[in-house]
C-alpha cells in the first residue's frame, strides 16, 4: 500500500511545476548569485578595487604613499591635481580623496597639533570601508616615517618588509586540517539548501488543503485508512525530497558554481553528519509544513502565511544576511529560528569539519520543534473531528 | 436488514442535529434520502461512514455494531462524496489504482477491479488523460467508479450529480440503477433533486428538523398522496383521498345537494416535489 502512496505523492509532485520551481531552481539560483556575491567577502581576491585620488595641489611629496596604497588587495590610488574635491568624486568617480599638507612628514616628527589629513569620501562608502582606508592610510604613513628613521640610524629597513610576511592567516578545523580557507559558496550552500527545504512547505500544505477541499480525506477517512498513514504518506515521500534536495544543492556547489568563475564546494565533515543533519532538518521543516496547512483553509492562505514565515525565519535565522555580520542583539535573535539551528549544524560540517557532538545540540533543537509542531497539528485535527 | 438505526441523537456543542432518529433500509434497496438544507442529511451520512461521531443510540449496519465492528463496516461500505473525492492531477487510472490499493487489492485482482469500473462507468476514453480536464460528467463518472472498487454491499452517495447537464445526469442515473439491480448493492442516494429521487429510488424517507418525518416504500408513499380533482362549471375542487374515498364520496354529495353540475373529474397522484414541499411546510431554510 505504502509503494501507491509514495507513487501517487511523487507523480503528483513531478506534475507541479510551480513546486519544482520553489524547490530546486530557486535555491540553485540563490546559491549561485550568493556564491558569487559573496566571493569577495571570503576570499582575497578582489574584482573590483576601491578608487583613491591622492590629491597633489598641496603636497608634490607623496608618490610613495600611492605606491605603497597600490600594494593593497583593496585600493587603488591614483595621483590627481584638483581643487575640485566633487568633482573627483562625482566626476571621476573615486570613492577617497586625500588631502595631505606640504611636509606632512617633518610635522608628524614635530608632532604639530594643527596636523590633519583629510580623507574627502563617496559617502556611499560603507564605514566599514571608510575604517580600511583609515587605517591603510594610517599604516602606509607609519611605515614610511619608520622607514626614514631606520635609514637615518642606519638600522636593517629589511625588517619592516619582513614584518608583514611574518603575520600569516591559519584556519584551524576540528577534527582535520585542510589548506584552504572557507569559501564564500560553503556558506551559501548550506544557508540556501536549509532556505529551500523549509520551502517543501509549499507542496505540502497545498496538497493537505486540496485533499480537505476536494473531500479526499474523507474518503480516506471512511476507507479506515489510519491518521498515522495519512501524515506518514506525506511525511516519507517529502523527506526523500528534501533528500534530494541535499544531494542536488551539493553537487551545484561542486559543479555548477565553479563554471561561473566561483569557487568549488569543499565539505570539510562527514557525509553522514550531512545526512542526519539534513534529516532533522526535514522533519522540523515538514511537520511546520503540516501546521501550516491545518490551520489554512485555502492554498492562497497556506502559501501566504508560509511563505511569509519562511522568510521571517529566512532573515532571523542568518540565511539572508550572514550572522557575522549582524549586531549582537541581532545574533541573539537568531538563535530562536529552526532555519539558524539548521544552518549553524551545516556550517560545522560544511565549513567546521565538525563531528556529531558538534551538531547534536541543533538536532535536538529541531527535532523539539518538528514534535511540538506535529502534536499541535494533532490537536487542531482532533478539535476539528478530523481524527 | 442492511441499516438499522435506533434512537440516534448528534448535537454540535449545544445545537441538537439529530434527534432521537430511527430508520430500518433493507438490504437491495435503492434508499432516497431527502431533506432541506440543514436537516441532518449530511451528518447522518457522515456519521455512518465514520467521519464524525453521535452522542448516543445504536447503529447495526449488516448485522455489524456500528462501534465494536468498524473495520467489518469499512469493508463493505462505501462513501461517494458530493465534491471530486480525488486527485485532479493524476489520470484516471492513476486515481482508480491509489484508491484500490488502499483498499488493500492486488495485483491482478486490482487490475480486475479497475477494468470493471472502468468498464460500468464507461471511462474507457479518458483512464490515461489527467483528471482536471474532465467534463463535469466525466469527473463525477470517476468519482463513482473509486466507489466500487471495494465492490461494496452498500454504497453512500452523496448528491452524485450536482452540477452536470442532463445527458450526464440520466446516464449516471442509470449506472447506479444498473449497480443495484446486477450487483443487489444497498445504495443510499441523497439529492436535492426531487424528480432524480423519484425516478431512481424504491424507498424513500424525508429529513426533517432533524427527524425522519416520512419514510415508505415508493409506490405506497404516491399512492397515499393521491388526489381527486372535480371540475365544475364554476370552479375546480381538489380533494385528498389517502386511505380511503370517503372525502370523495362525501364532496359529491355535496355538489348533488347543491344542484351543482359536475363537467369533469380527475385522478391524480402528488409527485415528490409536492409532498415534499407539503411536509416540510415549504419554508426557505438556512
Amino acid at each position: 500500500m505504502f509503494q501507491y502512496i509514495l507513487k501517487k505523492e511523487f507523480l503528483l509532485l513531478s506534475r507541479d511545476i510551480h513546486a519544482l520551481l520553489v524547490l530546486f531552481i530557486m535555491p540553485t539560483l540563490f546559491i549561485v548569485i550568493m556564491s558569487l556575491a559573496l566571493q569577495n567577502t571570503y576570499s582575497n581576491k578582489v574584482d573590483i578595487k576601491l578608487q583613491v585620488a591622492i590629491n597633489t595641489i598641496l603636497n608634490q611629496d607623496i608618490q610613495y604613499i600611492t605606491q605603497e596604497i597600490n600594494k593593497d588587495n583593496y585600493f587603488q590610488a591614483k595621483n590627481t591635481n584638483s581643487e575640485n574635491i566633487k568633482k573627483l568624486i562625482y566626476e571621476k568617480e573615486f570613492d577617497f580623496v586625500v588631502n595631505i599638507v606640504q611636509n606632512y612628514k617633518n610635522q608628524i616628527n614635530t608632532n604639530q597639533k594643527d596636523f590633519t589629513i583629510e580623507i574627502y569620501i563617496n559617502p556611499n562608502i560603507s564605514l566599514q570601508n571608510q575604517e580600511i582606508f583609515k587605517n591603510v592610510l594610517t599604516k602606509v604613513i607609519s611605515k614610511q616615517i619608520m622607514k626614514e628613521y631606520f635609514i637615518k640610524n642606519k638600522i636593517n629597513a629589511k625588517t619592516l618588509s619582513h614584518l608583514e610576511k611574518t603575520i600569516t592567516i591559519i584556519p584551524i578545523y576540528k577534527e582535520k586540517e585542510f589548506q584552504i580557507k572557507p569559501t564564500s559558496v560553503q556558506y551559501s550552500v548550506p544557508s540556501w539548501l536549509v532556505f529551500s527545504m523549509f520551502f517543501i512547505l509549499i507542496p505540502i500544505s497545498n496538497a493537505f488543503i486540496n485533499e480537505k477541499n476536494f473531500g479526499t480525506i474523507s474518503r480516506l477517512k471512511s476507507m479506515n485508512i489510519p491518521f498515522i498513514s495519512i501524515i506518514l504518506g506525506k511525511m516519507v515521500p517529502y523527506f526523500i525530497i528534501n533528500q534530494i534536495q541535499v544531494l542536488f544543492m551539493i553537487l551545484v556547489g561542486i559543479y555548477i558554481v565553479p563554471l561561473l568563475n566561483g569557487d568549488t564546494l569543499q565539505i570539510n565533515g562527514n557525509y553522514g553528519l550531512i545526512f542526519i543533519m539534513s534529516s532533522a532538518i526535514s522533519f522540523a521543516a515538514i511537520s511546520f509544513a503540516i501546521f501550516i496547512a491545518n490551520i489554512s483553509s485555502t492554498s492562497e492562505e497556506a502559501t501566504t502565511i508560509g511563505g511569509v514565515s519562511n522568510i521571517l525565519l529566512a532573515a532571523l535565522g542568518g540565511i539572508m544576511v550572514p550572522k557575522f555580520v549582524m549586531p549582537e542583539f541581532m545574533q541573539n535573535i537568531t538563535t530562536f529560528s529552526p532555519m539558524n539551528w539548521g544552518l549553524e549544524g551545516l556550517l560545522e560540517i560544511f565549513v567546521m569539519g565538525g563531528g556529531l557532538n558538534d551538531i547534536k545540540a541543533y538536532i535536538l533543537y529541531l527535532i523539539i520543534f518538528g514534535i511540538g509542531f506535529l502534536a499541535l497539528s494533532y490537536i487542531i485535527l482532533k478539535k476539528k473531528e478530523n481524527i | 436488514m442492511a441499516i438499522e438505526i435506533k434512537n440516534l441523537t448528534k448535537f454540535y456543542q449545544k445545537h441538537k442535529v439529530l434527534d432521537n432518529l430511527s430508520l430500518k433500509i433493507e438490504e437491495g434497496s435503492l434508499f432516497g434520502l431527502l431533506g432541506p438544507n440543514g436537516a441532518g442529511k449530511t451528518t447522518l451520512v457522515s456519521i455512518m461512514n465514520y467521519l464524525q461521531s453521535y452522542d448516543s443510540g445504536e447503529i447495526n449496519i449488516f448485522g455489524y455494531e456500528y462501534k465494536k465492528q468498524k473495520k467489518e463496516i469499512q469493508k463493505i461500505s462505501s462513501y461517494v462524496p458530493q465534491t471530486y473525492a480525488f486527485y485532479p492531477n493524476l489520470t484516471a487510472y492513476e486515481n482508480l489504482e491509489f484508491f484500490g490499493a488502499l483498499y488493500g487489492l492486488k495485483n491482478p485482482q486490482l487490475k480486475r477491479r479497475i477494468e470493471y469500473c472502468v468498464e460500468v462507468t464507461s471511462l474507457e476514453k479518458f483512464l490515461n488523460k489527467r483528471a482536471h480536464t474532465y467534463s463535469g460528467g466525466v469527473k463525477r463518472r470517476l468519482n463513482i467508479a473509486i466507489g466500487l472498487l471495494n465492490d461494496p454491499k452498500i454504497l453512500y452517495l452523496d448528491e452524485p450529480t450536482v452540477g452536470i447537464d442532463p445527458q450526464s445526469r440520466k446516464y449516471i442515473l442509470d449506472v447506479i440503477k444498473k449497480i443495484n439491480n446486477e450487483k443487489k448493492t444497498t445504495i443510499i442516494y441523497t439529492s436535492h433533486y426531487m424528480e432524480e429521487i423519484e425516478y431512481l429510488c424504491d424507498d424513500i424517507a424525508i429529513l426533517d428538523n432533524h427527524k425522519i418525518i416520512l419514510h415508505e416504500k415508493k409506490e405506497l408513499l404516491l399512492e397515499k398522496n393521491s388526489f381527486i380533482t372535480i371540475q365544475t362549471n364554476t370552479e375546480k375542487i381538489q380533494v385528498d383521498v389517502k386511505d380511503d374515498y370517503n372525502n370523495f364520496i362525501e364532496t359529491l354529495t355535496l355538489l348533488k345537494n347543491k344542484n351543482t353540475p359536475i363537467e369533469n373529474i380527475f385522478f391524480n397522484n402528488k409527485n415528490l416535489e409536492e409532498l415534499f414541499l407539503n411536509l416540510t411546510k415549504g419554508n426557505l431554510r438556512d
